[in-house]
């Protein structure tokens, strides 16, 4: 067993800890105490958490790219690792009872390993990547297929824009699509974009009668746009699929 | 009288393409500056930059330009106020860079860095031309002065805007070759403002002393010489860098 402390930013503190609760009781990790404070940058939740060493890893990269973590430290507890906010990092634990989250089963998460498996594969052979995600969608459970998919679109999103388009300033979101998440998605798929909203066409992922893949795309434009735009925060929203009947997949991108 | 001025239109032609050089590879340093991880690296692209732009772009292209322009007379040129030039472009460019290299690239921060840029600009073509020694005198027309420092202004922001707001090929291309105009653009704007009356053969004070052209052409092909290099340096680095990201 292993205690870990971490500390995570996030832009507001509205069901932070539910959701990060979540992927900490998913990870077979105990939480043992937590402190929620507010500040001129955000929400600041820190975190004392126990479990298996050999999930400690998972944990750490699942809240690392977490959507809701603007920033986030971890470190072994005792160790100087982690700055502490301010006094008393951590509040007595009978405070704790109401505010940990009932735990979710492990099957609405990622998997990781596989995500983990396939991501080399990816960037040796950007942008013909279809292959091997086909191959991941296949190598996973069907309940962990769309979070997986999400998860590999994410890292590949991210890499992308450190290797290609991280040189210039910080654009707004407008500008971020239109001049990076655009030519970006191009490499990989035929698409059309109207403001917020880029269409798909013929996604290899998304044929008619099978599920969809479009979590890939979100994933991807996710982790593309949330590093190139200030604040650093970006939604995707999936309208439509061709695996679902649509014409095309349609997803909305916003802050 | 006024004097009449010809040109060499390969030195004009050469010193674009030195603008255009600096400018590129003093840009593409430029927009690494959002990614410096500590002060230490921050300072030293924008050290660097500045360096490529101002002593490259501007000053290297300023005398070239003036190499390539011919009022009938010799032409020797004051150290003191040559260095200065070279040290108010340098500055300036660093003033710019530094506006322009942090946080969300906004229109307010793009006018001042723009401005800061176009004034360097026309600061060391101005100085560089209270440097010239010779026997006539320098008069100027202030409209097209103005015009000068406004074209020098308008071209470094939209240079600027392209190198930091764009991606791909027009960012780093496209930038260049607009910062070239501004540079080449200010300085024969502000040729055109000048006019050459011989004051009848009385050479200046230090003119025994001033620098010849050979000597900056010495210079000129040092500093060009060490952008080329730069920009080696920056393609392997970058190529380096892109090789070792981990997904």
């Amino acid at each position: 067993m292993v205690e870990l402390e971490i500390q995570v930013l996030s832009d507001r503190r509205e069901g932070l800890l539910v959701e990060l609760g979540r992927v900490v009781v998913a990870n077979n990790f105990s939480l043992l105490r937590q402190r929620l404070t507010q500040d001129s940058r955000g929400a600041r939740l820190s975190m004392l958490v126990r479990g298996p060493v050999e999930q400690r890893f998972v944990l750490e990269e699942m809240l690392g790219t977490h959507n809701r973590v603007l920033s986030f430290e971890a470190a072994l507890a005792g160790e100087a690792g982690i700055a502490p906010t301010g006094a008393g990092m951590f509040p007595a634990p009978a405070d704790l009872e109401a505010a940990t989250p009932a735990p979710l089963p492990p099957a609405s998460l990622p998997d990781v390993s596989q995500v983990e498996h396939i991501l080399p594969k990816l960037a040796q052979d950007y942008p013909q990547i279809y292959p091997w995600l086909v191959a991941l969608e296949n190598s996973v459970d069907d309940k962990v297929r769309e979070s997986s998919l999400m998860l590999a679109g994410r890292r590949t999103g991210a890499w992308v824009y450190k290797r290609d388009y991280a040189l210039g300033s910080k654009l707004g979101l407008a500008e971020a699509i239109r001049r990076i998440g655009v030519p970006a998605l191009r490499q990989l798929a035929d698409i059309e974009h109207h403001g917020v909203h880029v269409h798909i066409l013929n996604s290899p992922l998304c044929t008619p009668g099978t599920q969809s893949g479009c979590k890939f795309y979100g994933g991807y434009l996710e982790g593309l746009l949330g590093a190139s735009v200030e604040p650093k925060k970006v939604f995707v929203r999936h309208l439509g699929c061709r695996g679902t009947g649509a014409a095309f997949c349609s997803l909305e991108i916003s802050h | 009288m006024s004097m009449q001025i010809d040109y060499n239109w390969l030195l004009v032609l050469l010193s674009y393409v030195v603008s255009v050089l600096g400018s590129f590879t003093a840009l593409q340093l430029a927009v690494a500056i959002p990614l410096a991880a500590t002060q230490r690296q921050k300072t030293a692209a924008v050290a660097m930059a500045s360096g490529a732009m101002g002593l490259g772009a501007i000053w290297s292209m300023h005398f070239i330009a003036m190499l390539a322009c011919d009022n009938g007379m010799e032409v020797r040129y004051d150290p003191s106020l040559t260095a200065l030039s070279a040290l108010v472009a340098f500055a300036a460019c660093a003033s710019g860079l530094m506006l322009v290299g942090h946080g969300r690239f906004g229109w307010l921060r793009l006018l001042a860095a723009g401005t800061c840029m176009g004034l360097g600009v026309a600061s060391m073509h101005y100085i560089g031309m209270a440097a010239m020694l010779m026997a006539a005198e320098i008069h100027y027309d202030l409209h097209w002065v103005a015009a000068s420092v406004a074209v020098a202004i308008v071209a470094s922001m939209a240079a600027l805007w392209l190198a930091f707001n764009l991606r791909g090929r027009l960012q780093m291309i496209g930038s260049a070759l607009v910062m070239g105009v501004a540079v080449c653009g200010m300085h024969y704007t502000g040729m055109t403002a000048a006019s050459f009356e011989s004051n009848g053969g009385q050479l200046p004070d230090g003119y025994a002393s001033g620098l010849r052209g050979d000597n900056l052409g010495l210079t000129i092909f040092v500093i060009v010489a060490t952008l080329l290099v730069l920009m080696l340096l920056l393609h392997y680095w970058r190529y380096r860098y892109r090789s070792r990201i981990s997904i």
